[in-house]
């Protein structure tokens, strides 16, 4: 009998997978894209179900010490040229500067703060930055569970940072491809604000990407819709591509 | 003349070029609430404004123009406001090289840092028969050679022909001077007007743990601060009013520093009057601080806001800046912004800025949301008390309050 508990718990611990591990492999499969361009279209859904849209052309550029992005809005009208550059830093604030076409004036955007709405959306500022493994602590061991007759892990992480609007996200990832299916975000309240379902993945030169992600805040009832379109990786962008000059272009 | 051709050109290029398209067409009633005798209680006016882009790999071309129509232009001779226009605002070319631009033609700047008043942004002159608190700005023919480094631009720019700025007419309620005056819209200059007004610009971004945006501007040329001379007292019964400008070796810089949640923002400039006997040499500052809360109430941020700006002339015997119309020489102004963070992008903003020298204060509240994918909406209120013992400009235009609505759409 001792020997059969003995055996059980090291088959236990053979196969046990930690948090830390679950959301590192998560991001090697989502990771090496270099670069992406891509259309997104955002849809915000208010409680009464009235839509909103805003399309956005972004270029993106991997690095190690965090990505640079420059986000352009095509519509609606009003805002249409309107560029959004941003420099996500690791041991810092992020760099962030806002074009505005109709006065031609870059505007220095203050970024302590991560916890914002997106552009209106249900999105907040860190739920959008390249996701980091550095940036939250783990502690424990993922649980393995069946949904819908898929094999996942459940896993969760805490952010570091004092600024970020969360307590603590809890993740779903396929324990197949390690791409992450759902994720819920809890407040400084600790209690279940947003739940982010994750889909239309596709494979791009061998690197997973996001297709869609569906965002609904428990709290107001409101919906964010975000939709990768035309997406391309590994196109030679360089830093220059994401030179302040791009904003005034 | 070149303006018809370029707006003929504009016109063809619409036709056959594959081009990008966009503009948007304003319909702005304003009611005046007070207003000195003799001059208007409300106006409306038409704004329509668009733009056409050809790009082509490196190769960009712009062409920009605007048409204005003021309800009192159209409506009868004797009560003309003079607002109305068709402008051609930019027809400039730009290419892009790896690391350096050139551009040449008629184009619009933005220089600065602060909110309310930007004392350094003097490349464009305004448009006068704009309204007062939305000033635009008249293009200028100039052209750029820009070279980047990797955190920053060098510039060298060449701006030649001193447009002339037409102004509003009497009966409309911002025209400043008095009924019996006529205002020559002739710029009067220094030298030949097409004498070159020559800049010198670096800029750049520190990558340290505050982060520092920064500009050093040089100049050699006209001056953006322009004055009026008459060619008779004022009190006669028809003197005519003349702007002239003058030559000025300038030294400008803007700047914005990120602390936290935190904007420090400086603008300062000093002008040396190269000739003119008339206007002291001057500098002019202003600092200012912008700390945004997010998330208040659900999404919505609060910015608040707070200004200070000093001008202040160098020689005795010269122009004040009462001569010049100069209304942020020591003026404070506070203020709060709430932005929803809703789909509609609604905000209000609303302040006081109050000059600390005349005891004058002009307070606001506005309020900005598009209500459809295409549509936006303006609402403002202003009250202006000004200065009872002192002609300033506000001074000359009385007590004021107005509301403003203004419906935009864009496509």
């Amino acid at each position: 009998m001792k020997k059969f508990v003995l055996l059980a718990l090291s088959s236990l611990s053979l196969f046990a997978i930690s948090n830390f591990e679950v959301a590192q492999k998560s991001d090697r499969v989502i990771s090496g894209y270099e670069d992406a361009s891509s259309h997104i279209r955002m849809i915000l859904i208010n409680a009464n179900a009235d839509k909103r849209e805003r399309l956005m052309k972004m270029i993106v550029l991997e690095k190690e010490e965090g990505d640079k992005s420059l986000m352009e809005f095509l519509s609606p009208a009003d805002v249409k040229g309107t560029k959004f550059l941003n420099y996500e830093h690791t041991n810092k604030d992020d760099d962030q500067w806002l074009y505005l076409p109709a006065l031609k004036r870059v505007k220095r955007i203050a970024s302590k703060n991560k916890s914002g709405s997106f552009m209106g959306s249900e999105f907040a500022y860190e739920d959008l930055s390249s996701f980091n493994v550095d940036k939250y602590s783990y502690e424990g061991e993922a649980l393995e569970i069946e949904e819908n007759g898929k094999k996942m892990y459940k896993a969760y992480s805490k952010p570091i940072s004092k600024y970020s609007g969360y307590t603590k996200q809890v993740f779903w990832v396929d324990a197949s491809t390690f791409l992450i299916q759902k994720m819920e975000y809890y407040d400084r309240k600790k209690e279940l604000l947003k739940t982010a379902t994750y889909s239309d993945y596709k494979k791009l030169s061998g690197i997973w990407r996001i297709g869609r992600i569906e965002m609904l805040n428990h709290q107001n009832d409101k919906k964010t819709i975000l939709i990768w379109e035309n997406e391309s990786i590994k196109n030679g962008l360089k830093e220059k591509n994401f030179h302040k000059r791009v904003l005034k272009k | 003349m070149i303006q018809k051709v370029l707006l003929l050109c504009l016109s063809i290029s619409i036709l056959f070029a594959d081009i990008a398209l966009q503009g948007h067409v304003e319909l702005q009633s304003q009611a005046y609430l007070n207003h000195p005798q003799g001059k208007h209680s409300y106006n409306n006016t038409a704004f329509a404004q668009v733009e056409a882009t050809y790009t082509n790999e490196n190769l960009e071309a712009i062409l920009k123009a605007s048409a204005q129509g003021d309800y009192y232009d159209l409506k009868s001779e004797a009560e003309k406001n003079r607002r109305s226009f068709v402008r051609l605002d930019e027809a400039y070319v730009k290419y892009d090289f790896d690391d350096a631009q050139v551009m040449a033609g008629k184009s619009i700047r933005f220089w600065g840092a602060l909110e309310v008043d930007n004392i350094v942004d003097g490349f464009n002159p305004d448009d006068f028969r704009s309204e007062l608190f939305n000033m635009d700005k008249l293009g200028v023919y100039n052209a750029a050679y820009t070279y980047y480094t990797d955190t920053g631009e060098l510039s060298f720019i060449l701006k030649s022909g001193e447009p002339d700025q037409k102004m509003a007419a009497f009966p409309y309620v911002y025209y400043f001077f008095p009924a019996n005056v006529n205002y020559d819209a002739n710029l009067q200059s220094e030298k030949n007007r097409y004498r070159p007004t020559i800049y010198l610009s670096y800029s750049g971004s520190t990558d340290t743990q505050y982060a520092l945006d920064y500009a050093f501007i040089l100049q050699n040329g006209y001056d953006s601060q322009h004055y009026f001379t008459s060619d008779a007292p004022i009190t006669s019964p028809r003197p005519t009013f003349t702007n002239h400008v003058y030559l000025v070796n300038k030294a400008m810089s803007y700047n914005t520093l990120v602390v936290g949640s935190t904007l420090l923002k400086l603008e300062a400039l000093y002008a040396d009057v190269i000739n003119d006997k008339t206007v002291s040499d001057y500098y002019h500052l202003g600092l200012g601080v912008e700390h945004t809360l997010t998330q208040v109430y659900k999404n919505a941020d609060l910015g608040i806001l707070c200004e200070y700006y000093k001008y202040h002339t160098l020689e005795d015997g010269k122009y004040t800046d009462l001569q010049l119309f100069e209304t942020f020489q020591n003026d404070l102004f506070l203020g709060l912004r709430y932005s929803f963070n809703e789909g509609d992008d609604a905000s209000i903003i609303g302040g006081v800025i109050a000059d600390l020298d005349y005891a004058e204060q002009s307070y606001y509240i506005e309020y900005e949301s598009r209500i459809a994918q295409t549509l936006k909406l303006n609402l403002d209120y202003r009250y202006i008390e000004p200065s009872q013992t002192t002609l300033t400009a506000f001074n000359l235009l009385g007590r004021h309050q107005r509301l403003s609505l203004k419906l935009g759409y864009y496509f």
